[in-house]
């Protein structure tokens, strides 16, 4: 089968953003935009006015959040957090499940270090650089980490402290890597700017080109074997969403492919980021994550990449599979694995159908991982009522031809108000979603199901099954989102609900 | 200059701010700041407060102006302006409580100017300067609730002597807020006396706002809560006490005759009480006393905590229990003269043992205090090492604890392997909670 066309990378002509100290905001960069509210259909091939604004808004996230999220899981390195306290406070929160995930991985336990660089008043004023030094210096220290990860935040950012400058300086005294992550939360509207951000430091820092050392007696056996081993591996770019088994799975469809696998960059060391060249070719996760690192990487070392999609679904893994295949000259036994996996899926899907077919679902959460989850249950029958994508970009608007046009699409950053008005007209049997989303349909009464876990296996034929699997198992018994429902009360008004859901959206110049 | 901090077990003014709104009944904060702030604040004591959660309106249903480059360069205030409006248009709330965040300080935004433009009318809206660099999330608290004392508490000339408001325990900071209030508050009640705690069960925005008639403010903390308290003495003209957080036998009774002292309270009706109260807890105590003696049940105490917590907790199991008081490792005092007047409290035990006091807010630091507060065995065929040994602590602990082999409850911010609900361990009551959740560590293997 031909690989399909509308590629986004072909609309990417050009990464080279490394000679910044900063990457550029998506919102210039791929055409991100996250204020829409109406069809599939009519944001399709429309896309949202990146003018348009509201006039009310909800919490988002923060894209220095985001970025830790990936620099924080390498091994042996410290994070410091160039900021008040309350920047990068969510690693209090997180630390307990990052030791999970390293546990699941049968990996090294080691403690998550960060540090907050506890900027006040004094500094506002006079600047931060002073505290920062010591901190970098105290983490040299203490911990003696392979890398120093230095996030700047919006008040070093608005002080005018050149972190860059310092680290450039202080990196002669270290033996630690320092890398400057400019992450600051003002600077884009788009969370997913942090994954960018957490790239570029990292490609700036930590990738290199693998050193050569001629042989002193040339061999040109272990030459050519070398050269093979590289033409067949893969690196399977990971993410925070994604869960251990998830990785499992992607690694067993490309080792039936007799591929060789690199999970990278998150539980993997310093020294594997080094190599991240050595493979033919770049599988990521997720467009909302990656572009930007196989972007760089096509352009440096002129590794092919997989960026279309997520492999959430049967479609979307057999689009990767089938990319990954036509890359390396595999299309026969791509097709022969997605023969096999499928049939055995539909096989163990049988006893689920009937309560899949017709269930009316609402998905929200990352725009990829809305649109394959929404297809994948589409497929099976299910009635998607709407969805509410954080953002929308190019990567999303090939996948949008999966969903039946007439499907609500609320393009919001959380906005948990907008979705709460859509929720209580249509009544979904379940609702999909984003971790911290969750909370608010169930107090309605809907019962929910994460959109991801990073204990939980969603990609991939065994994903597709786990994700079928857990909604009916959730469906079996409703009854707490019931009793949520009658005795524990929601915050937005009645006149609320009789709103149009989009009320708050305005074009430019118009005042709501 | 305070220092950078290595794993704070804090967050910042504003994630204090917001906490504490969270806590407060059908309050909501509107944040004027960029989009991240609220929910990420939020979200980390949604997880690390024993899963405190979004509450009635915080978490990503948190109103935000959602500040961006755009508006540090032309202002946000208009931002501010519509967010306001329809934040009140959308949510129904009691008091809407306008925070404002770095970004906006920075450029020198007047949110608090700002806000004053919808006080006045039919619903209560509120604003204070919470920007992250002002302090940590105990600073956020105290301005939260010194400008409830200040802006929203009605002045009322008459006092009414059985009515006492309680400060100093710090929403979200303290996992066991609410349990510990309720506890207070039953107490109190049995005193005689009605007590507002704010955040407690089944308060109203109302009964904060008629809070101002209290005869005495009693504030659980010797830092937090001051400010605040300080405000209703000027503004209402309440005085207020501190104290420790009253945990178990001897530091309740203390307490109930604290109080009972300040507001002139019938003496045989607090011997009473106290009388009373005893029994019950220890006819509660006598079922632990077989596998406590049988068992060997004593300790040697390292209590890893905030200020709030690391003397009460102390106190209790060294003069209450019979542990070993050893070591204290308490982060949030960076002040020297209140680290020295901090220090004191514990020549107050009753107990003869007398702990180390260290002041250290660096996490990563705990690990080598406990290691240096020992003689090291130095391959010595006999060896009176530091154990058995229990850790209380929060969450970040638990690998310190496991590598001593020590015994280990987490009960403070950031506590992340519980859930808390209604549970507190302040009182008689919740010194039996604590009680059971000590010793379940200890016989978790049987």
């Amino acid at each position: 089968m031909a690989i399909e066309k509308l590629r986004p990378e072909e609309t990417i002509r050009e990464y080279n953003f490394l000679g910044a100290e900063a990457a550029p905001s998506r919102e210039m960069r791929i055409g991100a935009c996250n204020i829409f509210g109406g069809t599939c259909g009519a944001l399709k091939g429309r896309g949202c006015s990146k003018n348009a604004d509201r006039a009310y808004n909800q919490a988002q996230g923060c894209q220095l959040g985001l970025a830790l999220g990936i620099l924080n899981a390498i091994e042996n390195v410290v994070i410091i957090i160039h900021a008040p306290l309350g920047c990068g406070a969510g690693f209090l929160g997180s630390s307990g499940v990052f030791r999970m995930i390293r546990t699941m991985k049968n990996a090294s336990l080691f403690e998550n270090i960060w540090i907050s660089t506890n900027l006040t008043q004094t500094e506002v004023i006079g600047g931060g650089l002073a505290k920062l030094e010591s901190a970098v210096l105290y983490a040299e220290r203490e911990f003696r980490p392979e890398a120093i990860v230095v996030a700047n935040s919006c008040v070093p950012a608005l002080i005018g402290d050149d972190i860059d400058t310092l680290l450039n300086n202080l990196s002669r005294q270290t033996s630690a890597v320092l890398i400057p992550v400019h992450c600051e939360g003002f600077k884009s509207k788009l969370v997913a700017s942090g994954y960018d951000a957490a790239y570029h430091g990292l490609l700036k820092k930590l990738v290199d080109p693998p050193a050569e050392y001629p042989r002193v007696l040339p061999d040109d056996i272990k030459d050519a074997k070398e050269k093979y081993r590289i033409a067949k591996t893969v690196n399977i770019i990971n993410v925070s969403s994604a869960s251990v088994q998830d990785e499992n799975e992607l690694t067993r469809l490309l080792k039936a492919l007799d591929l060789n696998v690199n999970v990278l960059p998150q539980h993997a060391s310093i020294e594997e980021i080094s190599r991240i060249s050595e493979a033919a070719v770049n599988l990521s996760m997720c467009p909302t994550h990656d572009d930007y690192l196989t972007g760089h990487l096509k352009e440096r070392f002129g590794t092919d990449y997989t960026i279309e999609t997520i492999p959430v679904g049967l479609k979307n893994t057999a689009r990767i599979l089938r990319h990954v295949g036509g890359l390396l000259g595999l299309e026969e036994a791509v097709e022969r694995l997605i023969e096999s996996e499928e049939a055995a899926f539909y096989a163990a899907v049988e006893p689920y159908r009937d309560a899949i077919n017709g269930l009316r679902l609402f998905v929200g959460g990352g725009e990829t991982r809305v649109l394959a989850t929404a297809e994948q249950f589409q497929a099976l029958g299910a009635h998607i009522i709407a969805m509410k994508p954080h953002h929308f970009d190019i990567f999303a608007e090939p996948l949008l031809a999966d969903i039946t046009p007439d499907t609500i699409i609320d393009v919001a950053p959380g906005q948990p108000s907008e979705e709460m008005n859509l929720l209580a007209r249509h009544r979904p049997d379940l609702y999909i979603g984003h971790l911290g989303a969750m909370v608010w349909p169930l107090k309605l009464g809907i019962p929910t199901m994460p959109l991801f876990g990073n204990t939980i296996n969603y990609m991939g034929y065994t994903g597709a099954f786990e994700m079928i699997r857990r909604a009916v198992r959730i469906l079996k018994n409703p009854g707490f989102a019931k009793k949520v429902y009658a005795n524990v009360g929601q915050p937005l008004r009645k006149s609320w609900y009789e709103k149009d859901p989009f009320y708050y959206i305005r074009e430019e110049g118009d005042r709501a | 200059m305070d220092a950078f901090i290595e794993r704070p077990k804090f967050t910042c003014a504003l994630g204090g701010a917001i906490a504490a709104i969270n806590a407060l009944p059908r309050s909501v904060s509107i944040v004027h700041a960029s989009g991240g702030c609220g929910s990420s604040l939020s979200g980390v004591y949604n997880s690390a407060a024993g899963y405190f959660g979004s509450g009635y309106c915080s978490g990503n249903m948190e109103s935000t102006s959602n500040i961006a480059e755009k508006e540090i360069i032309f202002g946000g205030e208009d931002k501010l302006l519509d967010e306001i409006r329809t934040s009140i248009e959308i949510i129904d709330a009691d008091l809407y409580f306008v925070l404002s965040g770095c970004q906006v300080e920075m450029i020198g935004e007047d949110t608090v100017g700002t806000a004053k433009r919808f006080q006045g009318g039919d619903v209560r809206v509120l604003a204070a300067n919470t920007p992250g660099f002002a302090g940590n999330s105990y600073h956020g608290y105290d301005t939260v609730m010194a400008e409830i004392a200040k802006s929203l508490v009605k002045r009322k000339d008459k006092k009414r002597t059985n009515v006492v408001n309680i400060l100093g325990i710090v929403p979200g900071q303290d996992v066991f807020y609410k349990g510990n209030l309720r506890e207070i508050k039953r107490i109190l009640f049995a005193l005689g006396l009605k007590a507002n705690t704010f955040f407690g069960e089944n308060e109203t925005v109302e009964d904060i706002e008629n809070s101002g008639d209290a005869a005495l403010n009693l504030v659980f903390s010797e830092f937090y809560g001051v400010k605040a308290a300080k405000t209703f003495e000027e503004v209402h003209g309440i005085p207020y006490i501190q104290t420790d957080l009253p945990i178990g036998d001897t530091a309740t009774e203390r307490f109930i005759r604290l109080v009972a002292g300040a507001l002139h309270i019938n003496q045989n009706k607090v011997r009473r009480l106290i009388a009373s109260e005893k029994k019950y807890y220890y006819s509660y105590v006598e079922r632990m006393l077989d596998i406590y003696a049988d068992i060997d049940l004593q300790r040697y105490l390292i209590a890893v905590l905030d200020s709030s917590y690391a003397y009460p907790i102390m106190q209790f199991l060294s003069d209450d229990v019979g542990w070993i008081a050893h070591l204290a490792i308490v982060n949030d005092i960076e002040d020297g003269a209140q680290q020295l007047r901090y220090a004191e409290k514990f020549k107050t035990l009753e107990s003869s043992s007398r702990p180390a006091v260290v002041f250290e807010p660096h996490t990563g630091q705990v690990r080598k205090h406990i290691t240096d507060s020992w003689p090291r065995n130095r391959n010595d065929r006999y060896y009176d090492a530091l154990g058995p040994s229990f850790v209380i602590g929060s969450s970040l602990e638990g690998s310190t604890a496991a590598s001593l082999n020590a015994g280990f409850l987490p009960i403070a911010f950031p506590l992340t392997s519980r859930l808390v609900l209604n549970k507190g361990y302040t009182g008689y009551h919740g010194a039996l909670a604590l009680l059971e959740d000590i010793f379940s560590v200890l016989v978790a293997g049987r």
